[in-house]
């Protein structure tokens, strides 16, 4: 993939994830990143880094001001997860893969929420789920722009 | 795509257990150090710059949008607000000259309120529990980690990381924050914690006899010198007395729309250097 683009892609991401568009946005917005990682997992196969993927997961926490740490160790436990059922991913229907983008998303946002108990007692909120399933639903959208955007603006294979 | 620091001939079980063993380390060390991360604001600017770019051109094209009756019916309601505004004013002057000269007869001057920046709000971050939100002003304007940060109708909250041109404010709802305060009127000393909920803030720690009840007035009360006294911080809108629980439950609505910032006054002349203490 172009790296100037994907650079370009992750600096758009992360400037979504802190965008002061209130509360109830901060609360429903999906993981634009996470939703990315997983994106830029499947298409590339095997060739996605967890150093980079690590790296990217620690600038997240520091743009966001998160305790740092946390987005970088969810980030690099999903594409793991991800990467050992890539094979059987690529197989599944579409709805079945909605499930599975939940379920890793899901697992991603309750490892960055752990994490913040570094500073606290954080206590559980039921608009957790709510990022995860705004990020499911919008997969289907999500990888199509980008395909789109791949095949059509930047023309890579 | 190149391995920087493991390289692939390791098991990739191994390369993820030790990053989540450095992202330990590193965790642990900003909890100790939280000063250390300063610097990253800087490097973050650009994400943040773009945010505010955003947020600019959205508001101009909202602006742009809204039609000439919308725009002549919020005139009105303006005009209207002023004129019940400017007798409230004129009443408030009387009342503060007023305070003055009771005030020297006591020979207990105020102190002055000091400088003050306004700073406009860049990057927001509401997940449950962290409640931050990043400013265009940094240590190049003055600003330093413990000022206290205003908007109007009171308290906001209180700057915790500073890089040269943006600060991070944790807002007195996020759940590191914690503030001394009093009720409006009296030396009732009280806490004011955060809960991780823009929409309520809590009282720690009171009686299930507290005088306390709903539509009480709170302000800071000055205690340890960060916040100066008599900024308005909420309203008291529950108080619930269960009694299997020690303590009262105290909700109290934040008397700034905290979830709705887009300018914040940040009291410059405020020398402390440490992030907000936990009761």
């Amino acid at each position: 993939m172009n790296a100037v683009a994907l650079v370009i892609a992750f600096f758009l991401a992360m400037a979504l994830e802190t965008l002061p568009s209130g509360p109830v946005y901060g609360m429903i917005h999906p993981d634009f990143v996470a939703l990315l990682l997983l994106y830029w997992s499947i298409r590339s196969g095997s060739e996605l880094s967890y150093t980079v993927v690590w790296l990217i997961g620690l600038l997240q926490d520091m743009v966001m001001g998160n305790v740092p740490g946390g987005q970088a160790v969810a980030d690099v436990l999903m594409i793991y997860a991800l990467v050992n059922g890539l094979v059987r991913v690529r197989h599944l229907s579409v709805w079945e893969q909605l499930v599975f983008i939940f379920m890793l998303l899901f697992a991603h946002r309750l490892i960055v929420w752990s994490w913040q108990l570094w500073s606290g007692p954080v206590s559980w909120h039921f608009s957790l789920l709510l990022s995860p399933l705004m990020g499911a639903l919008l997969w289907p959208l999500f990888t199509y722009l980008l395909d789109y955007l791949r095949h059509h603006l930047l023309a890579s294979p | 795509m190149p391995a920087l620091f493991f390289p692939r001939r390791y098991p990739p079980l191994l390369r993820v257990a030790a990053f989540v063993l450095l992202s330990i380390v590193i965790a642990a060390l900003s909890e100790k150090h939280p000063n250390m991360l300063n610097w990253s604001g800087n490097l973050t600017y650009p994400i943040h710059w773009l945010d505010l770019q955003a947020t600019e051109n959205w508001r101009k094209v909202s602006e742009y949008l809204q039609d000439r009756r919308s725009l002549l019916a919020e005139n009105a309601q303006m005009r209207e607000k002023l004129k019940t505004l400017e007798p409230k004013l004129l009443e408030n002057e009387i009342l503060h000259n007023e305070n003055r000269q009771l005030l020297a007869l006591l020979d207990s001057f105020p102190q002055p309120p000091g400088k003050m920046a306004v700073a406009q709000v860049i990057a927001e971050n509401f997940s449950p529990g962290s409640q931050l939100i990043t400013v265009n002003l940094g240590s190049r304007n003055g600003v330093q980690v413990g000022q206290p940060v205003l908007a109007a109708g009171g308290v906001a909250g209180q700057v915790i990381h500073v890089a040269d041109l943006s600060a991070q404010i944790a807002l007195i709802s996020d759940l590191d924050s914690s503030i001394p305060a009093q009720l409006a009127g009296t030396n009732l000393p009280l806490l004011v914690n955060g809960k991780g909920n823009i929409h309520w803030l809590s009282v720690p720690f009171q009686p299930r006899n507290t005088p306390l009840k709903a539509g009480d007035q709170l302000v800071t009360s000055g205690l340890g010198g960060r916040f100066p006294s008599g900024l308005h911080i909420g309203t008291i809108s529950r108080v619930i007395h269960n009694g299997d629980e020690p303590f009262a439950q105290i909700s109290v609505q934040p008397s700034v729309p905290l979830g709705q910032l887009t300018t914040v006054l940040i009291l410059l002349n405020n020398n402390t250097t440490s992030r907000p203490s936990k009761p």
